[in-house]
């Protein structure tokens, strides 16, 4: 089944008539010309797809929220930050065809009434920008977008906007706020974005994902797209397979697909990678779940797994890998993404990271244990937002699972 | 209202409260460092004031969770009180931890909550003091963490080791003062409040920042080592002024409740401490009405330039020499109060006196970061030496007495020098928002009619708002006058005059939450509350005086006859009036 995926091999991405012929832009002149901006929304909500940036929040809702929020201009941002580390799905996205990105953008900006859309992109992705800036300068062209979008006096501008970088931007108020040239923190929350997002404003931030999702939803309906996939998790999902696996790379599969069929079909990861053996597979990216083989079987889909699938990367894990190392990287990795806001997170991810270097080296120490499980605990119970939660989860696993190999030293 | 659990026992809350405020109300005791009632609404930075609810899942901030039909409060379970002492514990160890020479010992927030959770040791490696020793190397260089330290001004001392990155002073900067002097810079763990580009402090020294601040991060700039050297200088005379304020807010530092009258145990305790003469600020106040009503009647009579704003409050000129150098004209000439009674002490007391005025250091007690650089400005120095010598908060103060082991509660009380120690309720009432404003206009209004007031209250100019505005008619003038306490009113003052919207002949301004009683060298905490009993305090004071108008002041009557002539004299004029610099960046 392929809704993101399909005729990527048709298309050329620098050039918007390889995406016309396939039916592009459909879905877009259909909306405007033939459908209500409230009609929009009901068949988005019907079709009961979920944002695929990891906390699958229902599209619909959010877009129905701002759209009754009543203020005198709304914005809409497509959330193209992807820093999780092994997820990249979105940048493949906007590098094999743009349109779609922009056409399901295009779509929600009318259905929400934004004439203001911004494309929020990691600051590396050089690449994706490039194409995307091109991409937008044709549809432009052809008066999909701009000021009046499908020869209507729909007015929709499209920006990109490159992010500096920061792994707490993807979260959508520290977006807002980096956006705004304030220090990308996140916000309080309520008041959510919807209602007062961008400069004050309700303002939508949907992944690139769940906006690739948009013109299917249109064209085909939302039945036929609810049942693909679970009743409660219709549609496909991007999973990235990387690490211990024969073929590593972005798949898209029916959502409740499980991860031993994702990791073995021949259709996605083909096995384990020669001569390997399987340990562990890490869910969602850094910060994600440890799943032992023996949990492989469950559905991923949003709120069926015991595992929260997240953006949808799966990293196998191989017996071998030095688990102090993995440890140092995690940790590491959100020490330094930390925005430094609250003290949980601040001061406990630098003395993880502190504790976990000296892991590596061989060097623990009596309490480390003890000071790790609180540092752990007060990380999921306390931050300010999710990142700190985040940065606790893959380390409890771990000692849940292997707790004696870290900390049984000399 | 509605009612809300707590611990199992019910209270009345209000639409819109948050869980803290009812428990603050009604004692129930929740740890913050960050939650701040000047400082609303709250972000939940510190993640101290932490509770559980029978509504929300897991731990959530009592400073943001806003009260709720049906809500069942929980603020001492098992989960709450190990989520306070392990974030108590990765926040002490990223604290200086120098507790004993530090200038807040005894009154820091996190030095108290420490002792409250029991944190009595580091639990990791502290990593804002220089680690030595050999084995800890490799720790010491990942240990980096930025330590700012600015001491470029002679108001404000910033160090962060001492820093636990509460905001509470970007927040008070920026939104009470607009002027944004501190930011967060840097991020993870070396995120540290600091300044743009790390230059030293460049902002108005109205140090509200020193004032909420809950460690020693920020402070008012330490003068009490130049105070004990001029006290120990066999040579030199002590001569030392407190501002109206202070009286009032001398008391808290010892434990009296706010607004209690201090002024007798004040003089007592610079007596005991050794200061020569102690004259009274409130004395250099009501110089300041006098030539300020007599310029008044000058704009008046030509016409302008107005609005005249009041220029008492040293921050307030230099955010107006800083940002709207266009109103330097607009401002009085005339000096403050301390800058009016520092040269009058080396020129009039020390001819009286008979002694070489080289010889006196001019010691002032204020209420205020501000006044030390005031006392700095390079143009104050009208008696031929730098008028004021050395400025010291009532911070300060009490904590030098608090070294020298005396307590002035056992004080006998004793009087101001007579010399320049007579003051009158007029100049009492500079301590508050208003007060300048009601001051002159018991002068002005009666120099104008040329008939004494009936009554010398202006009620109009009293209150707490941001801006208040009255219309005062003298004879056949409507005397439009307005007054603005905290910069962020005072800035919407100016934009309104400025457009033409608002005209004013008159205008008072002072930085501070409710004038000098809410000065940022008064005692901590300062809360509306304290500021509410401590306006209390000084309308009482005002009340109770013999003498209530700056003209009627029996001691610069003579002054006026004996040495400066009339109000506006040449003397005058180069005494006690000055004039301002556009400072504004170009």
């Amino acid at each position: 089944m392929q809704i993101i995926t399909k005729n990527w091999e048709k298309i050329k991405p620098l050039e918007i008539g390889s995406y016309i012929r396939v039916g592009g832009y459909e879905s877009l002149r259909k909306a405007i010309r033939e459908m209500s901006p409230a009609e929009v929304i009901e068949e988005i909500k019907k079709s009961g797809l979920r944002g695929r940036g990891g906390a699958g929040f229902p599209t619909g809702d959010k877009w129905e929220l701002a759209a009754k929020t009543a203020a005198d201009r709304k914005y809409f941002i497509c959330n193209l930050d992807e820093s999780e580390p092994g997820v990249y799905k979105d940048r493949i996205i906007a590098e094999k065809n743009p349109h779609q990105i922009i056409e399901g953008l295009a779509i929600g900006a009318y259905a929400i009434g934004a004439k203001k859309v911004f494309i929020y992109i990691n600051g590396h992705y050089d690449g994706a920008a490039e194409i995307l800036e091109i991409a937008l300068k044709q549809a432009e062209e052809k008066e999909f977008i701009g000021r009046s979008a499908m020869g209507s006096p729909v007015d929709i501008e499209i920006e990109i906007f490159r992010s500096a970088g920061a792994y707490i931007c993807g979260e959508e108020t520290a977006l807002l706020n980096s956006m705004e040239g304030q220090r990308g923190e996140p916000r309080l929350k309520p008041p959510f974005p919807p209602v007062r997002g961008l400069f004050g404003r309700p303002t939508v931030i949907n992944n690139a994902e769940t906006l690739a999702n948009i013109p299917y939803i249109l064209k085909r309906g939302a039945k036929t797209f609810a049942q693909i996939g679970l009743k409660s998790s219709p549609g496909t999902k991007l999973f990235i397979l990387g690490g211990a696996v024969k073929n590593p790379g972005v798949f898209e599969a029916p959502l409740g697909t499980s991860m031993r069929d994702l990791i073995y079909n021949s259709l996605y990861g083909g096995g384990i990678a020669k001569g390997k053996e399987l340990w562990f597979v890490q869910l969602a990216g850094a910060c994600g779940r440890l799943v032992p083989p023996a949990k492989l079987d469950q559905p991923l889909a949003y709120g069926q797994c015991e595992f929260a699938l997240g953006s949808g990367s799966i990293l196998v894990v191989h017996k071998g890998v030095d688990l102090k190392n993995l440890l140092f990287s995690w940790a590491d990795f959100f020490h330094r993404e930390s925005c430094g806001k609250c003290v949980p997170c601040r001061e406990g991810t630098y003395r993880l990271w502190e504790i976990a270097k000296r892991l590596q080296n061989n060097d623990g120490r009596e309490k480390d244990r003890e000071n790790v499980e609180e540092i752990l605990w007060t990380l999921a119970n306390t931050t300010f937002c999710p990142l700190g939660n985040f940065a606790a989860t893959a380390w409890q696993d771990s000692i849940n699972l292997f707790g004696d190999q870290i900390f049984d030293q000399k | 209202m509605m009612e809300i659990k707590i611990n199992g026992k019910s209270y009345q809350a209000e639409e819109d409260e948050t869980i803290l405020e009812v428990c603050e109300r009604n004692g129930i005791r929740l740890p913050t460092l960050c939650a701040h009632p000047d400082l609303l609404p709250s972000e939940g930075i510190c993640r101290m004031c932490l509770i559980e609810t029978n509504q929300t899942k897991g731990l959530v901030p009592s400073c943001v969770e806003k009260a709720r039909e049906g809500l069942e409060v929980f603020t001492e379970t098992e989960n709450v009180k190990k989520a306070r002492k392990i974030n108590l514990e990765l926040l002490w160890a990223d604290h200086a931890g120098k507790c004993a020479g530090c200038q807040r010992n005894g009154r820091c927030r996190l030095q108290d909550l420490a002792q409250e959770y029991d944190i009595d040791e580091f639990k990791f490696v502290p990593r804002r003091q220089e680690l030595k020793s050999e084995d800890e190397l490799d720790l010491v260089k990942d240990n980096w963490e930025h330590v700012a330290m600015d001491e470029e001004n002679t108001s404000i001392t910033r160090d962060s080791q001492y820093c636990v990155e509460c905001r509470r002073c970007v927040k008070i900067c920026r939104d009470m003062q607009t002027v944004e002097a501190y930011g967060m810079n840097y991020r993870s763990s070396k995120t540290n409040v600091g300044t743009p580009y790390e230059m030293p402090l460049d902002c108005i020294f109205c140090g509200q920042c020193s004032l909420v601040c809950p460690t020693a991060a920020i402070t008012e700039k330490d003068d009490t080592k130049k105070f004990e050297e001029a006290l120990q200088d066999p040579k030199k005379m002590v001569v030392v002024q407190t501002a109206p304020s202070v009286r009032l807010t001398f008391s808290e530092e010892f434990d009296n409740p706010p607004g209690t009258l201090w002024e007798k145990k004040l003089v007592a305790s610079l007596k005991a401490l050794g200061c020569d003469q102690v004259f009274d600020t409130i004395l250099g106040a009501d110089l300041t009405i006098i030539e300020e009503a007599n310029e008044l009647l000058q704009r008046i009579k030509n016409s302008g330039p107005f609005p005249m704003f009041t220029s008492c409050c040293p921050s307030w000129i230099l955010y107006v020499e800083k940002y709207w150098p266009e109103f330097i004209p607009n401002l009085s000439s005339c000096k403050s109060p301390q800058q009016m009674l520092s040269p009058l002490v080396k020129t009039y007391f020390a001819r009286k006196a008979k002694i070489n005025p080289a010889q006196i250091v001019n010691v002032a007690i204020m209420p205020c970061t501000s006044k030390k650089y005031e006392a700095d400005r390079a143009e104050l120095t009208a008696s031929g030496f730098q008028d004021t010598d050395i400025v010291l908060t009532i911070r300060e103060l009490a904590r030098f007495l608090r070294k020298k082991k005396i307590n002035p509660a056992t004080l006998k009380d004793e009087k101001f020098d007579p010399a320049l120690g007579i003051s009158t309720g007029a100049g009492m009432l500079f301590a508050s928002s208003g007060g300048v404003m009601e001051a002159a206009l018991r002068t002005a209004v009666e120099k104008m009619t040329g008939v004494a007031l009936g009554k010398v209250d202006f009620e109009m100019v009293r209150g707490v708002e941001g801006i208040r505005c009255a219309e005062i008619a003298v004879g056949d003038l409507k005397l439009k006058v307005a007054v603005a306490h905290e910069i962020r009113n005072a800035k919407k003052l100016l934009e309104n005059v400025k457009k033409g919207e608002s005209e004013y002949h008159f205008v008072e301004v002072m930085a501070c939450p409710n004038g000098c009683i809410g000065g940022g060298g008064q005692p901590q905490p300062t809360t509306p509350e304290i500021r509410l009993a401590r306006i209390k305090g000084v309308l009482d004071r005002d009340r109770g005086m013999p003498i209530r108008k700056s003209h009627e002041n029996p001691v610069l009557k003579k002054i006026y006859q004996e040495f400066l002539g009339h109000p506006g004299s040449e003397k005058a004029e180069e005494l006690l009036h000055t004039k301002y610099t556009n400072r504004k960046k170009k």
